[in-house]
């Protein structure tokens, strides 16, 4: 009983530590999408901020360095998507993708030289004190600090979203533009500030993956994380506290599928790890049938966008 | 002077306001900026972007090339503009091309030892219905649950590709290919016909023909004119007995359908078995040209073959220049993110 109970923590923690990445752009994508703006161009804004965050990780010697680079390089790509949408008004759906193949194409052609580097890494909490609480230290000593980021964004976003001015008026954003201008706002700065919002996340998220969880840096390497968190976005009801269970069902299926690997179960991994968009996309499925009945707060801004194709 | 000049002044600007400006600014701006990215990364841009077009369309083995993956890209842009018709947005044509590879090879290893013509018609028939199931997943997720597609069959796409490894590295391993993952070599029976000796092959023919037939259909028949009536107002189509849901199932599995055509074409071709890679990226760049036609048919087909343009001299530049193959991945985005730039701003110059 007490090793099914390691077992079970070890499974939790190992999937808190590979949900991180994802986490952050789902909490990224949701802040975006609460202004009325969908980018499915985060996957290849995580790329370009994983390699650029593993790059200069690699150049300069400081992690932290290319957590800070990986979160402008998404940032500055996330303005490619800001200017197609709101300067030229084009479709979001298509610019995303847009921004997708250029985040993945330019993170390849970059990145060639910095395959295989090694790097130094943040580092973890098993060196403070917190390795030395009895029975949970074993536990909390694996975990990172960008799993810690992480986590204090979720009350941060929610404070500034449910609790200021500000986050009042974002929300009402992508709600009704028209009734945002109505009362005498523009939206614009604020799908700006929420694009670019996302863009940080997606880089930092890239970061995550890149310089802290692998320490490795490969072409394609998020392998479809950003577009997992979109769909998960949208099981998380657009609400940054339920980022979290949402996106560890993603973590949840990526170590499950480490784990039976290293049991030995007669799996083939390549049929294992399609658990990691299965499940996601099965609860998705779950998750729709909430939100025909009541909305499920989705932005109503945002039903204009899945509803128009071009 | 002026008096002489200013019609065709008049002339030149409303032309500029139109489409074809739209198309020429494009192109500069296009020209522009791959010559940018060139010089950006140190290379003598101009002599470059010569060689670019000459590694297209140069000589009639490099305008082969061109055709050979001007095929997959023909098809998977169809498998995104019929759904397109109905308002969906599927990005899945990466997926149903290696469910079509997938399951048009599962045809072939099942019947290996039947005449060509025989196995043939197998081998096309498993490959239409991979690919059609990866569309009608999708299809069926969005009528019955509300699931939206982009999604979807984005997600799909990794399964798809996961599918095919998992049988090269495991049931179907060629046991005998030294540890290397891939299927046996496919026989002479289920190698689709190629012509004047070159590696075109038939998969052109057939997206040329299903361009063809889907803009006749869609434009001059009563079911094109259903999807009209379905993607503008659903409620209004069901009350002429027109069903969105099964509308929906249709153009995914149409779509999906074609793209399976282009998977087993490239594992039959290109490939002659079934491989890890078999074709990545064709999918994407599909989605791409199929906005760049405006979801029209037949403007997909020359979209197409200077698409497939880009992807073979980038193939000859990574041959002969040593730029690495994302540099094609780059300047086909630069190549959309300009068009729906242009695109945009003229729509809304119209509007205005």
């Amino acid at each position: 009983m007490e090793s099914f109970i390691t077992e079970l923590l070890t499974l939790l923690f190992a999937a808190l530590r590979s949900a991180t990445p994802v986490l952050a752009v789902v909490l990224g994508e949701a802040m975006t999408q609460r202004s009325g703006v969908i980018n499915l161009g985060v996957e290849g804004q995580m790329l370009l901020g994983a390699m650029t965050g593993f790059a200069v990780a690699s150049v300069t010697g400081d992690p932290w360095l290319g957590v800070l680079a990986a979160c402008g390089a998404g940032t500055a790509l996330s303005m490619v998507h800001a200017t197609l949408v709101l300067g030229c008004g084009a479709n979001q759906i298509a610019s995303g993708v847009a921004v997708l193949i250029l985040g993945g194409g330019l993170s390849a052609y970059y990145g060639i030289p910095f395959v295989g580097d090694k790097i130094d890494t943040l580092g973890n909490l098993n060196q403070t004190f917190v390795s030395d609480i009895p029975l949970l230290g074993q536990f909390l000593g694996p975990i990172t600090p960008t799993v810690l980021i992480t986590l204090l964004a979720i009350p941060a976003i929610s404070i500034f979203l449910f609790r200021t001015r500000l986050g009042l008026r974002w929300r009402s954003t992508g709600e009704s533009q028209d009734i945002t201008r109505n009362l005498g706002h523009n939206p614009v700065p604020y799908q700006l500030a929420a694009i670019a919002f996302g863009g940080l996340m997606s880089g930092f998220a890239g970061a995550a993956l890149a310089v802290d969880y692998t320490a490795n840096w490969v072409e394609g390497m998020t392998a479809g994380r950003g577009l997992v968190a979109v769909g998960l976005v949208i099981v998380a009801r657009w609400n940054p506290w339920y980022a979290l269970p949402a996106a560890l069902l993603f973590g949840a299926s990526e170590a499950l599928n480490l784990k039976l690997q290293s049991w030995g179960v007669d799996i083939s991994p390549y049929l294992l790890a399609t658990l990691p968009y299965l499940i996601p996309l099965s609860v998705l499925m779950l998750s729709y049938r909430g939100l025909r009945a009541s909305g499920g707060g989705m932005p109503a801004g945002l039903r204009v966008v899945f509803q128009s194709a071009r | 002077m002026t008096t002489i000049t200013q019609p065709f002044v008049r002339f030149g600007l409303r032309l500029l306001g139109g489409p074809t400006g739209a198309v020429l600014v494009m192109t500069a701006t296009f020209v522009v900026a791959a010559l940018a990215f060139f010089a950006i990364n140190g290379r003598e841009s101009i002599p470059l972007f010569q060689e670019m077009v000459m590694g297209a369309f140069g000589d009639s083995y490099s305008f082969s090339e061109t055709l050979v993956k001007t095929a997959p890209i023909l098809l998977t842009a169809l498998a995104v503009a019929l759904p397109a018709r109905l308002g969906l947005i599927s990005v899945g044509g990466e997926g149903q091309l290696y469910l079509g590879a997938l399951f048009g090879t599962g045809a072939v290893l099942a019947a290996v030892d039947q005449p060509g013509w025989l196995l043939m018609p197998l081998m096309l028939a498993g490959a239409m219905a991979g690919g059609a199931l990866w569309g009608v997943i999708p299809g069926l997720l969005k009528t019955r649950l509300g699931v939206n597609e982009t999604i979807s069959t984005l997600l799909l796409n990794y399964v798809g590709v996961l599918l095919v490894s998992f049988v090269v590295h495991g049931p179907w391993k060629n046991p005998n290919s030294l540890g290397w993952p891939a299927t046996i070599e496919f026989p002479e029976g289920a190698i689709l016909p190629q012509f004047f000796d070159t590696r075109v092959h038939m998969g052109l023919v057939f997206g040329v023909v299903a361009a063809i037939v889907l803009h006749i259909l869609v434009t001059r028949s009563r079911w094109g004119l259903g999807l009209q009536v379905s993607r503008s107002n659903p409620r209004v189509g069901a009350t002429a007995g027109i069903s969105y849901e099964r509308n929906v199932l249709i153009v995914m599995a149409v779509g999906g359908l074609l793209a399976g055509l282009a998977g087993i074409a490239e594992a039959s071709v290109i490939q002659n078995r079934l491989q890890d890679g078999l074709a990545s990226g064709y999918g994407m760049t599909g989605f791409l040209v199929a906005w760049l036609a405006g979801q029209h048919f037949l403007r997909i087909i020359p979209l197409s073959v200077l698409m497939g343009g880009l992807l073979a001299s980038a193939d000859s530049l990574q041959l002969y220049a040593q730029l690495p193959k994302a540099s094609a991945d780059i300047l086909q985005a630069l190549l959309f993110i300009i068009v729906l730039a242009v695109a945009s701003l003229w729509a809304r110059r119209r509007e205005a």
